[in-house]
């Protein structure tokens, strides 16, 4: 562990026991956590705002994945969000994504999709990966490295998605990416695939990037003919031996 | 006693070929000295490893579109349905054994080779090499870097990846925007309305046969015309418009060659080895409705597919028929592009009224104009080069994909005419100078004398 | 002189089996008559050049055996006398190698079909179910809202140019041109996933402005307003499938897309 990562670690720990401590009485609730951090945007009851949209049919799954991977809360409403460490703790986390979940307008109304179960045991990496070029590859690239979706869209590089992660995104469809009605078995097949991306070796060497052509015409360039046009000179010039003339 | 047994051989020959004059002739054929006329040779030596790897190639790989079942190595692609083309190089990256290398190795010559024939043709334009009488041999370069262009994109679209089809369904709509036959080149082309099966065996034709049967012959004319006009060099204290100086064929030039050869050869291959390139598994077979972002094209197919990038969304309608988009940028651009460069030498003979011959070279300073068109027209294609690559640009530097497209737009135009006027203003200030930025000064030793100053020593 | 006319007669022979040729292979083709042709084209060039040697009378010239590189060009008189009278022959032989040039070229026809119909319709027909890549038809309440799906014909999953995405959004957001208000039951839109502009498949979607993205060139499309271009290179629409709910609650294609599908070619607004 780093020196920086272990002072981060510290200060994370003060921070979190700052709050704590005052209140050691009374453990905050699902309610008092969200009124506090999430309210200002989303209003109370999640109702929406003008700086957020009404939570109120959102579910469990949206509000675990955004929590946990830290995209909300979000300072500046207009940014898209992007992962970052979570600003609660795990239990926090799981209080404010059950009141979030209890949100529903009417006793009758749906909840949204509850956190998904990731099993994944006994799937077919190929079917995922089948799964995975036809509807994620177009943004988030054939080897999850991201890519450019247009308007500012930025599709995430999915090498540091936990499995949990990429189920609930699939489901809810988080910022510009769309819903995808994948039945479990689909899901956790594209799990494992997006998984054996991050986990894989290149048998072919360093992988400069793995976004396909523009990296490799540029180590072309630079290494390949710059080492060969350096070569050229060496060769030509009188900087090796002294030569006759 | 060995030279004996050498020579006999050669005395053997002689006596049937009669060769011996010209042989001694040539090996003491003289080649003026200068590092930036080996770049050349660049080319030369990744076209042979391009011969030698493609043929290890092409004893495993399968020109087949027939679908089969994947049962390889690979387990993410296990039981899926694949193209035979497709399963064989998956067989040469995993199964068969310095496949990989080979294949990498192979991939990367490609890449180097444009890139060296470009440098190569740079050095010709900015000296000026391309005058009178060495017309012929210019156009016969420009016929190899339109041929290496054929070589890179056939070979790009035979392991019938996912991105591969895109760039071939790019390439059919290209074709099919010109006007009243576009229709009908594109079908002839693939054999039907995209996708067909039997693209993959064309390509493979063309690829292993045709053009490479094209390159070696254009490359042999190249080499004679070369060594029949004699190499041109710098002018010097000694070197003239009516002689040529510098160091024998044998042993010099043969030395230095040989040594470029195996570093050419030496740094293809750690390329090969050490870094990944086109890994194919990841893209997985040819799908037509399947697509993987970013796509792009092999790098020096990159300034065609910025070109269509950057090109406003301008189809418009002449007498009720459509002229779409894609052909300003992708036929018309090119076309002039290449038939202007390949006249080049005849359309500078317009404009300075030289119709000399020339065997001395020009430094680019001293041709203002002609260097700081060369060097507008090189901006042009870095610009397009990078629109190509213009939603990676956006990722890399966190900025809107349309930004840069927009940004590009402008810079196309003004990239070039201010690199235009800034070289000229430099080359202009150079011929007044003495400077020369890649020539070491003689040096000039000092030593110490006997009052404590100091003395030049010889 | 009697050796011209025989070898005018031999060219034109040559000539007019080229046409021959050229005939048989536009009517089927043959291959008894193919060769045939061929056989008489080439012979007929061959007798003529063969009987234009004999009455070039030249004389025998001699050569040093020794030293042949040392003789530099330049030197060597051309006599070109024999050849330059003959201005009608040299016609005919102009016509009847070019007429040979042009049977032998035709067959480059045979390297693919004319495009005929083919560019202006897809497999999409009235009635035909909407079913996912794997072949599965697909009921309105399977299409959740913010989800984008491929889907085919039923029946020909294969039909690349019959490729079409189906999104569901609000039908109130929905502005689509007034002839087509029918065309995207509760919401369902269907276009077509090759793009206009080089045919790349647009296979990116940014639910939430509701926009389709081609990853090869940006072009960009409005889904709520007919798939309009907004951005990028392409110039038309995505061309748009009507789609219906039918009695048991499929999706189906009420025809075939608004417009011919994928890049432009210059008679794509004619009738085909």
């Amino acid at each position: 562990m780093t020196p920086a990562r272990v002072f981060g670690l510290a200060l994370l720990v003060v921070l979190l026991a700052a709050p704590a401590a005052v209140s050691q009485e009374s453990e905050p609730s699902g309610q008092d956590l969200f009124e506090e951090s999430c309210a200002s945007c989303h209003g109370i009851d999640g109702r929406g705002t003008e700086y957020g949209p009404s939570l109120q049919n959102s579910g469990a799954a949206a509000a675990d994945f955004e929590l946990r991977t830290g995209r909300m809360p979000l300072h500046d409403p207009d940014a898209q969000t992007v992962r970052k460490p979570p600003a609660f703790s795990n239990d926090e986390i799981d209080l404010i994504v059950a009141y979030v979940a209890s949100l529903a307008p009417g006793p009758s109304d749906s909840a949204g999709e509850p956190i998904p179960e990731v099993d994944l045991s006994g799937v077919v990496l190929s079917d995922g990966q089948e799964i995975y070029t036809e509807n994620c590859a177009a943004c988030h690239g054939a080897t999850a490295n991201g890519g450019a979706a247009g308007a500012g869209a930025l599709a995430p590089s999915l090498h540091l998605a936990l499995p949990l992660d990429v189920a609930e995104a699939t489901i809810i469809g988080p910022g510009e990416m769309p819903k995808f009605s994948f039945d479990e078995a689909e899901r956790n097949a594209v799990v494992a695939y997006v998984r054996y991306l991050q986990t894989e070796d290149a048998p072919g060497g360093a992988d400069i990037g793995g976004i396909g052509p523009v990296p490799e015409g540029f180590v072309a360039w630079l290494v390949g003919i710059g080492s060969l046009t350096v070569a050229c000179w060496l060769i030509g010039s009188k900087v090796l031996g002294k030569g006759e003339g | 006693m060995a030279e004996q047994v050498s020579v006999k051989p050669l005395k053997w020959l002689d006596e049937r070929l009669g060769v011996a004059t010209w042989a001694r002739r040539s090996l003491k054929k003289v080649f003026p000295d200068h590092w930036s006329f080996l770049l050349g040779e660049i080319a030369l030596f990744c076209f042979l490893i391009l011969l030698m790897t493609g043929v290890f190639l092409t004893l495993f790989y399968r020109p087949d579109a027939q679908p089969v079942i994947y049962d390889g190595p690979y387990t993410p692609l296990h039981g899926q349905e694949v193209s035979a083309a497709y399963e064989s190089v998956l067989r040469i990256s995993f199964e068969v054994r310095a496949g990989l290398v080979m294949r990498q190795i192979h991939h990367w010559a490609a890449l180097v080779f444009m890139a060296s024939i470009v440098v190569h043709a740079m050095r010709i334009f900015f000296t000026g090499a391309f005058r009178k009488p060495r017309e012929v041999n210019w156009m016969l370069g420009v016929g190899l870097l339109l041929l290496g262009l054929g070589m890179g994109f056939t070979g790009y679209s035979l392991p019938d990846d996912l991105l591969s089809g895109t760039g071939l369904r790019i390439a059919y709509s290209v074709l099919i925007s010109v006007p009243f036959v576009g229709p009908y080149l594109a079908f002839l082309a693939f054999g039907g309305e995209f996708p067909t099966e039997g693209i993959i065996s064309r390509l493979f034709v063309l690829h292993v046969m045709l053009l490479p049967g094209l390159i070696i012959g254009a490359i042999s004319a190249h080499l004679a015309i070369l060594w029949r006009q004699k190499h041109t060099q710098f002018a010097g204290p000694k070197a003239t418009e009516n002689n040529v100086v510098g160091r024998p064929f044998w042993p010099t030039q043969v030395f230095k060659s040989t040594g470029l050869m195996l570093l050419t050869a030496g740094v293809l291959a750690l390329m090969g080895g050490l870094v990944q390139i086109n890994p194919v598994w990841h893209y997985g077979p040819f799908d037509a409705a399947r697509v993987s972002g970013p796509a792009q094209p092999d790098w020096y197919i990159g300034w065609l597919e910025g070109a269509l990038r950057l090109f406003p969304p301008a189809d418009f309608k002449i007498f009720g028929l459509l002229v779409p988009g894609p052909f300003f940028p992708g036929v018309v651009m090119p076309g002039l592009a290449f038939t202007s460069m390949a006249l080049w030498p005849f359309i500078e003979q317009r404009i300075t009224k030289d119709r000399e011959v020339h065997h001395l070279l020009d430094r680019p300073r001293d041709v203002a104009w002609r260097t700081a068109l060369g060097m507008s027209t090189f901006l042009f294609f870095l610009i397009l080069t990078l629109a190509g690559g213009n939603d990676v640009l956006a990722i890399t530097f966190g900025v809107q994909v349309e930004a840069v497209t927009n940004v590009l737009r402008l810079a196309i135009f003004l990239v070039p005419a201010l690199g235009g006027l800034v070289t000229y203003r430099m080359c202009t200030e150079l011929q007044d100078s003495d400077f020369t930025p890649f020539r070491r000064q003689p040096k000039i030793r000092l030593g110490r004398n006997k009052k404590g100053g100091f003395d030049e020593l010889p | 002189m009697k050796t011209d006319r025989l070898i005018a007669f031999f060219f034109t022979v040559s000539m007019l089996a080229s046409f021959g040729l050229i005939a048989v292979y536009v009517f089927e083709g043959d291959a008894q008559l193919e060769g045939t042709f061929l056989g008489v084209a080439l012979s007929g060039l061959g007798i003529g050049f063969v009987l234009w040697a004999a009455t070039l009378h030249t004389e025998p010239v001699t050569e040093e055996r020794e030293h042949p590189d040392d003789v530099e060009g330049g030197d060597v008189e051309l006599d070109a006398e024999p050849l330059t009278r003959r201005a009608m022959l040299w016609k005919l032989l102009a016509g009847a190698g070019g007429a040979l040039a042009a049977a032998l070229a035709i067959p480059a026809l045979s390297l693919g079909p004319r495009p005929g119909e083919s560019l202006f319709k897809t497999a999409w027909t009235p009635g035909a179910r909407l079913v996912d890549t794997d072949g599965n038809p697909l009921k309105v309440t399977d299409i959740a809202p913010g989800t984008v799906q491929t889907v085919f014909p039923e029946g020909q999953v294969d039909a690349a140019d019959a490729q079409t995405l189906i999104l569901r959004v609000d039908p109130n957001l929905l502005e689509l041109p007034s002839d087509r208000v029918a065309w995207a039951p509760e919401g369902v839109v269907g276009y077509s996933k090759i793009c206009t502009h080089a045919g790349c498949p647009v296979g990116l979607y940014r639910a939430e402005s509701h926009e389709l993205l081609c990853p090869c060139h940006q072009s960009t499309f409005d889904v709520l307003r007919g798939a309009e271009p907004t951005f990028g290179p392409a110039d038309r629409p995505l061309p748009q499938l009507p789609i219906e709910i039918d009695s048991e609650g499929y999706l189906v294609a009420t025809g075939d897309f608004s417009e011919p599908v994928g890049p432009g070619f210059w008679n794509l607004d004619s009738d085909g």
